[in-house]
This record gives structure tokens, sequence and C-alpha cells, in this order.
């Protein structure tokens, strides 16, 4: 036994090494430090890697969530995390609450377990020694009234963390959300297998699981070896085990055995633990605080452009990743939620967010030589995110194309992850290097095309883009001679598309009636680029931007607004980046500030019915509130869909998926959506995006709803409500012959 | 093989055409010109050939045809080696083929692709007539050029399914249908640096050599008949229907 007979005083404590015998304290001293040592190599590898990448410049954002803003996002979802965010497990619990709380006990219960330990080390190894070489005798603050503090708080929490684990394994185990189960979305030809990621969870909850048990274990084997000495009672877990012990005849000399090798196997579990911590799923513990600290939404709503200074477009290289997109491939903890909420992936296309992290991921891994014991996937053909040294490309080989081009840019996998991974971003930078090789769609490159040529992606002259406007029986100001209050974005649908063009005509007719001075760019507007640039043909975003930005320039207008939620996010977030910084609105927020303030008279209509949130509005831009009030003001009742606000469910048209092929799709999402809303039993589908009514007005049909549902954009709610009608458009449509 | 691409700038279509004053001509002033599409075919399938065999493409037009040169620098940022711009020739079918026959006697090309027609050539004389004048052999209506053993190897299509596969000697002249892939996609940060590089080179021609001698006195714009009917009934009543229709309009005979 080491070191008792010198503790000044007796008073109440235990033994650090009890049992364990000086040779036994060696072996345990130089197996950690080994330890240690395999803990910062694994940690440095994977460090040197994030610094392979380009700057992220994501310095302020850490600040701003240590220090200027500690408790951003504690409640509510914005755009950053804080420190207080990931204490209190805030991005955990959104969403998921029962699985939030378990992490919760179980991430304090882990701390609290290790500051622990960091005392006792402090006091065992630095104190005491220290102690006996200054002053020459040992001293310890191990004792006393600080030993029972300690000991009833570390004894709770780990109690919370076996609750919480308890939880999670049995959540894993038996519950099986179909999020868990790791099922790729696009299936390799020459087969896979994730079974050993699935052992790889399985060791983190069991190593956490033993290391707990063998802990209390140790706890109620001393007891009972040292005779339950009252002031033991503070361990209470350790305690009752030990009564139990004793009532099944456990001796004090056969717990003393039991004690050493408890001891023994406990400090193994621990060390396992520890070593492991680099090269498996328990690195998440150390990366994703980082993560939700240095994440950024924002990033979404206006893209970061490529690297300034490569040589080539797209990413073809470690190197041409930021390190916070490096940083994200490891971060991912595999729990689901982004696969969950996926459009493509709901859809039956071969694109789960999910699992285009982890290829990544894995790819990273093997050519850098990182090393993950058990978390990585195996195939036979060593295809995808198994090829090394650029046997294929990332765009096209690690990842595919059909999976790049499946996504929608909703929004909803990084509105989801509960650890700030940025997949948007990092999608539209791998399309960039497709649409370089030009590896896209046919239709996807004639859109292209009529959008460099004409503007439009129609293909349509671009002289004719305000030829909607016949339809009227006054003329909308030109902006660019004289000037106007608001600024109306037409956009490309409401201009071109046929069906949509009595939308435009009723919302001018609205707001012409209310006296609202506005203006438009008649043939002087382009396509406004948002959806060009997530494809990734980043030139053209540019030549549109830049013609539409002079376009503003030599117009006179206070603000703007939109009838697209697509130009809305780009005008409002990506423009102001190309020098054009302008108040941007959207139409439902201009419509109920005319209702609200009386300017446009409306009668209550009564009517049940349900809105559908576009993404580019809810999720990108923060607009759910005034939809929802305009429904309020004109008498209707709201019926939410489950998915609704910021967790609404994307149509399937965003990202530039609008010009590519869908029939490959198992169920398309609008279909889906439409299903969802059939299933809240009403008949009014309200959308506030042009091209939501194309979207969902072929979902009705394709799903055979015709007649069950109707899709109406809300300007025609406002139009139905007037009291003070202008004459029906129907009416001058057929005059004009539009 | 050094492959020439001739190219002919035309109105884009989607545009509204109007005549001039004098109704002897289309009114260019406003308009948009593109790329003739059957040419884009011919530079693709000339990109393919070089894909496959690492040939020389060099993209011709005329300095005359409107935004010809945002045409040639496309050409460069899809692939070509080059693009030269004739300054001279006139505007007619005959005097293009007299002002590429004159670039290609000074740069000779063992392969020259062009499109089979153009909106304004819809008789597609361009490549016999340059091919005439450079003594060399002509297919037209191709749809498909592979290199094999220093010849060419093309198919010909003609309608009712039918197709001709040829295996002929360079130098030859080739008008195109249709390449065996859909163009491909010229990224505009690529054209950006094309331009910027500057790769199109002039060369010039002599001017009204050869015109067709023709003079357009006036043109009419299209009759408009937005006339459809729609038949109804069963599939036998809607057959009868239209073969009815068919014989009296004398398509059928009995
Ligand atoms: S943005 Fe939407 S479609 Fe794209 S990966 Fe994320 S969830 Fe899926
Ligand atoms: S990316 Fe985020 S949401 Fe998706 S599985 Fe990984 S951690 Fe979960």
């Amino acid at each position: 036994m080491a070191f008792t007979g010198v503790l000044a005083v007796e008073e109440e404590t235990r033994e650090v090494f009890m049992n364990v015998g000086t040779a036994g304290e060696i072996i345990f001293y130089v197996v950690s430090t080994l330890t240690i040592g395999v803990f910062f190599w694994g940690s440095y590898r994977r460090v040197k890697k994030y610094r392979r990448g380009r700057a992220a410049f994501r310095m302020a954002n850490l600040k701003k969530a240590l220090f200027a803003n500690p408790f951003q996002g504690v409640r509510r979802r914005e755009d950053t995390w804080s420190v207080g965010a990931v204490a209190a497990n805030s991005s955990v619990a959104r969403r998921d609450r029962a699985a939030g709380i378990a992490h919760f006990f179980v991430f304090w219960g882990f701390i609290t377990l290790f500051i622990g330990t960091v005392i006792l080390t402090i006091d065992y190894d630095i104190v005491r020694k220290a102690s006996k070489l200054i002053v020459g005798e040992e001293m310890s603050f191990f004792q006393g009234t600080f030993y029972i503090v300690y000991s009833v708080i570390l004894d709770t929490m780990g109690f919370t963390a076996v609750l919480g684990l308890a939880y999670l394994a049995f959540r894993r185990g038996a519950i099986r959300p179909k999020k868990l189960d790791y099922e790729r979305a696009e299936k390799p030809e020459g087969g896979y297998s994730r079974s050993k990621i699935v052992l790889g969870d399985w060791v983190f909850i069991g190593l956490f699981a033993a290391i707990l048990a063998t802990g209390y274990f140790l706890e109620a084997f001393r007891i009972v070896a040292t005779g339950f000495p009252s002031f033991e009672v503070w361990s209470p877990v350790g305690w009752v085990l030990g009564r139990g012990f004793e009532a099944v005849g456990l001796s004090t000399a056969a717990a003393g055995t039991a004690q050493i090798i408890t001891w023994w196997t406990h400090a193994a579990l621990a060390l396992t633990f520890v070593g492991m911590i680099p090269f498996s799923k328990a690195m998440h513990m150390l990366l994703d605080g980082v993560n939700l600290l240095v994440h950024d939404r924002s990033s979404v709503r206006h893209l970061p452009a490529p690297p300034p200074e490569a040589e080539h477009v797209g990413y073809q290289e470690l190197s041409d990743f930021t390190w916070k997109e490096l940083l994200d491939l490891d971060a991912c903890t595999k729990c689901g939620r982004c696969h969950e909420v996926c459009p493509a992936r709901t859809a039956g296309a071969p694109l789960s967010p999910r699992d285009l992290i982890l290829d990544l991921r894995q790819w990273a891994d093997a050519n850098t030589g990182g090393i993950t014991l058990l978390d990585h996937e195996t195939r036979p053909d060593r295809t995808g995110p198994l090829t090394v040294d650029h046997e294929a490309p990332i765009a096209g080989g690690v990842i595919s194309s059909r999976t790049l081009w499946s996504c929608t840019t909703c929004m909803h996998c990084v509105e989801v992850c509960p650890v700030g991974i940025e997949h948007v971003p990092t999608i539209v930078q791998l399309r960039r290097g497709l649409v370089d090789q030009g590896d896209m769609d046919p239709t996807l490159q004639t859109a292209l095309k009529n959008l460099s040529t004409q503007g439009n992606s129609f293909g349509k002259s671009a002289r004719m883009r305000a030829r909607w406007t016949k339809g009227l029986d006054f003329k909308i100001k030109d902006a660019r001679k004289e000037p106007v209050k608001y600024l109306w974005f037409v956009g490309d649908f409401a201009s071109f598309d046929d069906r949509l063009q009595a939308n435009s005509i009723a919302l001018a007719r609205i707001l012409n009636a209310a006296g609202v001075d506005f203006g438009i760019l008649y043939e002087g507007e382009r396509n406004a680029g948002n959806d060009v640039r997530r494809v990734g043909e980043e030139g053209l975003f540019e030549m549109l931007a830049d013609h539409n930005i002079a376009a503003l320039e030599s117009a006179q207008f206070e603000e703007i607004f939109t009838t697209d939620p697509h130009s809305l996010n780009t005008l409002r977030n990506e423009y102001p980046e190309r020098g054009a910084s302008y108040k941007v609105w959207h139409y439902t927020e201009l419509l109920l500030d005319l209702v609200e303030s009386g300017t446009i008279p409306v009668r209550s209509l009564g009517q049940k019915v349900t809105y559908h949130d576009p993404c580019y509005l809810g999720r990108y831009n923060g607009v759910t509130e005034a939809p929802r009030k305009l429904l309020k003001a004109l008498g209707c009742e709201l019926v939410e869909m489950p998915r609704n606000g910021a967790n609404s469910f994307c149509c399937g048209a965003g990202g530039g998926r609008i010009w590519m092929d869908d029939s490959f799709l198992e169920e398309r999402p609008s279909e889906n959506r439409i299903r969802e809303a059939l299933g809240v039993g009403v008949d009014k589908f309200i959308v506030s995006c042009p091209k939501d009514v194309t979207m969902y007005s072929d979902a009705v049909k394709t799903t055979g709803n015709e007649g069950q549902m109707e899709v109406r954009d809300i300007v025609f709610l406002v139009q139905e409500a007037l009291t003070n009608k202008p004459a029906e458009p129907g009416d001058l449509l057929e005059r004009t012959g539009v | 093989m050094r492959i020439v691409v001739a190219m002919k700038a035309v109105p884009d279509l989607v545009e509204e055409i109007e005549l001039t004053p004098d109704e002897t001509d289309i009114d260019r002033e406003y308009l948009k010109f593109v790329l003739n599409e059957w040419d884009d075919q011919a530079l693709e399938e000339a990109l393919l050939v070089k894909d496959a065999t690492g040939a020389e493409v060099v993209a011709v037009g005329l300095a005359d045809d409107p935004d010809i040169d945002q045409a040639l620098y496309t050409a460069i940022a899809k692939g070509a080696d080059g693009a030269v711009m004739l300054e001279g020739g006139g505007a007619d079918t005959h005097s293009r083929a007299a002002a590429f026959a004159e670039y290609l006697a000074k740069e000779p090309a063992d392969l020259v692709i062009t499109g089979v027609q153009a909106p304004d050539d819809l008789d597609g004389q361009l490549a016999p007539m340059l091919a005439a004048r450079l003594g060399q052999r002509h297919v037209s209506v191709v749809v498909g050029v592979e290199a094999k053993d220093g010849n060419v190897v093309v198919r010909q299509e003609f309608s009712g399914g039918r197709a001709h596969v040829l295996e002929l000697p360079l130098p030859a002249v080739i008008g195109l249908q249709a390449s065996r892939e859909t163009p491909r996609y010229a990224p505009i940060t690529r054209i950006r640096q094309a331009m910027q590089a500057g790769g199109v080179r002039g060369e010039s021609v002599s001017t009204d050599v050869a015109s067709s001698g023709l003079s357009v006195r006036r043109m009419f714009r299209p009759e408009q008949t937005s006339h459809a009917e729609m038949l109804e009934g069963d599939v036998d009543d809607i057959a009868d229907k239209i073969l009815e229709l068919l014989r009296e309009r004398g398509m059928v005979k009995g």
C-alpha cells in the first residue's frame, strides 16, 4: 500500500491506488503515458489534416460564440451556435427531445467524471508529490468535506450518464429509428458493407457503459472491503451496490480481491477508450463542440465563391477544401437527421447528405493515411470513398455526379444537423467541377445556354420579359425611366410561364388599385442567378448578377420586392457582395403591410387552408410569419402540415433541379408533400412562390388527386378578399390574348 | 489531323424577326445572333474526333457575321485549339464558300466539317460548294465522323431509317446533320478566359469574289395558320377520320 501512513491527518478519503501495489502503479503509469501518447498522435494527425485545408474565415464566429454572444442559439436556432448552446446540448435536443435529454445526461456525466479524474490527478500526482519535495511531507486536499462533496457529485452525475446511455442504447438497439440504419441512398454496383460502422457504434457505447459499470462495482467492492465507513454513504450508488453484495454474502476478503480485479479492468477500459478517441466515433466528443462554435448557417444563404487562387475549377484535391469543410467531415455522428429530412433521399434519389459526408470523410482519411478503427465502410471493389491517389475525381468519382445533381439545395440538412455541418456549400463546390467538365443533364445544359444568351431559362427572347404586362389595363412604371418607391423584381417564372402570368397580373392589379408606387425593369431584368449559382455555374451567375446590378443602378427606387423567393435570396444575401445592397421584401410581406394598414380593405374569407413554406423563404430567410399573418388577416383558418416553417419540406425544384429530369424518382418530393397536405384534411394548398404553383399543380395531377386539392398562390386569396374589386383579370386575359 | 470547322452566326430564332422597310431582307439591327445550331453540332463532332485521336481543331467564321467572336471564343472554351476570323467575304452562301476556300488554300485542312444547313441555307449548299471549290470529296447529312487509319468513316442517314456507312480518304468536306453527342456546355468562366487570352486570329480574304448573282425582290412573313381541330371518338373513329382527311387532301390514294 502506498503512502497511507504518511498522510498527515486521518480524514474521510479513499486510497487512490488501493491494493494496486508499487509495481502495479508503475505499470499503470507507463501504460497511461503510452495511451496518452497514442491519443495525441491520433489527434495531431487529424489536426494536421485540417491544416491542409484552405482558410475558412471563421475566427470571428468563434469569438462571438465564446465571448460576444455566449448564449446564442440556446433557445432558438440561429445562424450560429455558442458555448452556451453547446453546454445546453441545444442542437441535439432540437427536433429530438428524448435523444437530446439522454445525450445531455451522458455529456455532463462524462464531463464531470473527466473533471473528477483531473482533480484526482492534480491532488495525487501534483499536490502530494510537490508538497513532499518542497515541505518534505505529503499534503492532500482529497479528503474531508472536499472528498464528500466530490463523491456525491461524481456518483450522481455518473448515474445520470448511466441512465442516458441506457436510453440511447435502447433506442439504437430496440426502438431502431429508421434514421439510424445505415442503408445507403446510392447503392454502389459492386456492393458495400457498413457493418463495421455499426460495430463501431456499439463498441463506443459498450466501452462507455463498461467504464461506468466497472467504476461503480469498484466503488462498491472498496466500500465492502473497507467495512462500510460511514462517510462512504456519500457515494450512494456504490453504497447501495455494496449493501447488495453484502446481502448476497460477499466477504470483506473476497471484496478486496474483486476490488483489485475490477480496478485493473476499469483502468484497462478507460485507457482503451482514451486511446481510441481520435480513431473512432468518440472523436465527435472533441470535434463537435468546435464545429458548432465555428458553424455559420449563413454560408448557405450566401455561398462562398470558388477558391480564388485555384488553378482548376471545382474541388480536385484535399487542399481545395477549407479546414471547416474538412472538420465537417469528421464531425458527423451519423445521427441520420439529415438523411431523414432530405427530399432527394425521400424521393429515392441517390443522395443522402449523411452518406455524402461519410464518403468524403473516408476518402479524406484514405488519402491522408488517417486511420479509423471501425468507423468505415467496406467495398469489395474499392470504389467511391475507398479510392486513393486520384484514381477517380472527387466530383463524379468519389461522389457520383448523379448524387451531386440530386440535391435541391433545400438546406434542410444544414438546418437539422446537430453538429453544425454545412453540406450545401460543399455540394455546390463539387458541382462547380461537374459544370466545368460538362457532366450534366442535357436539359440543364439547355437551360444554362438559354440563360447565357437570353437571360431566362425558358429560351424566350429577353425582350419578351415584360410581355405579360400587356394583360393589364394600365401601364406599370418603368423604373429605369421614372422614380418609384418599390422596384418589383418579377423573376423568370412569374414573367415567362404562361400558367403563372395570371399571378403576376393579379398582384399588379392589387398593388395598382391600392395606390402603391411601383415599377419594374422591363427587359432590363435577367434571371437573378440564385439557382444558376447553386447549379455551380459561377461565371454565369456573375454575368447575370452584374447585368441585373447595372440595371438596378440605372433605375430609381427605394426598396425592392420580389415574387420569387429564390430571387429574393440572392438579391438579399449575395448581391451585396457584388456592390448592390438594397432592402428586399417578399410580396407576402408587402401585402401584409398593405392589409394590416387598411390600405387594402379585405373581408373575411373563412376558408380552411394549409400553407407551404418555400425553402428559400422560410428556411433560408426566416420569412414564415408574414404569410401566416396575412392568411389570418384574410380570415382563413390555417391548418399546419406536420412539416412547416423552417422545417418545411422541399418541393423538389430548387438548386436547378427544376431544369433536370425527375422521372426516375420513386415519389417526387412535391407528391410526398401533397399527400402530407391531404393528411391534414384541407383542400386548399396555399403557396407563395411561383415555382410552387407549377410543382404542386402537377403533383396534384400525378398523384391522382385532381379535384381533391386546389393549389393557389396567396395573391389570389387577397384578390378574392378585396372588398372593392378591380375587374376580373380573366376578362382582360381574353381581351388581350395573352 | 487538322480539322477546320466552318461556322456561321444566325439570328436567334426566339427573337421576333422583322423585315427591313423595303422588305428585301430581315432587319438585323436589333437582332441577337447565335451560332447556327448545325455548326454547333459540327464543332462537337470535330471535338469528339479530337478527343479520340488528338486531332487539331480550328474554328473559322466570317468577321461580318454579328457576334461571331462570341461563337469562336466559345469554341476555344470547349476545346478548339484555335479560331480564325476572316475579314472580307460576302453574305450569301456562294461568297461564304469562296471565302472559306481561299482561307483553306492558305492553311489547308485534312477535314472540313460544317453544319449541313442553316436557317437561312436550308438547301445545305455550303458544304458541297466548298468541296467543289477545293476539289475535294464531300458527304452531307452525316451523323457521325470517326477517324480510321488515315481515312474517315462517316455515317449518312436517309429517311425511312436507312443509313450508309462510308469510308473516305482525306482531305474531305463533311456537312454534318447531327453530332454523336449533345454539344458540350461551355462554362462562362472558360469563355471569359478564352476572351482574355485572345485566341482568335484575324485573316483577310478577298471580298465578293463570287456572289450568287441572285437578288431578293421581296420577302414575306410566313402565313399564320393557327387552326387546330380536335378529333373525338374511339380509336377506330379517329383512325377513320384521319384517313378521310388524308384522302380529301389527296395525300393518300384510293
Ligand atoms: S440541401 Fe436538401 S436536397 Fe440537398 S442534401 Fe441537403 S437536405 Fe438533401
Ligand atoms: S451530417 Fe449532421 S445530421 Fe447528418 S448524420 Fe451527420 S451529424 Fe447527423
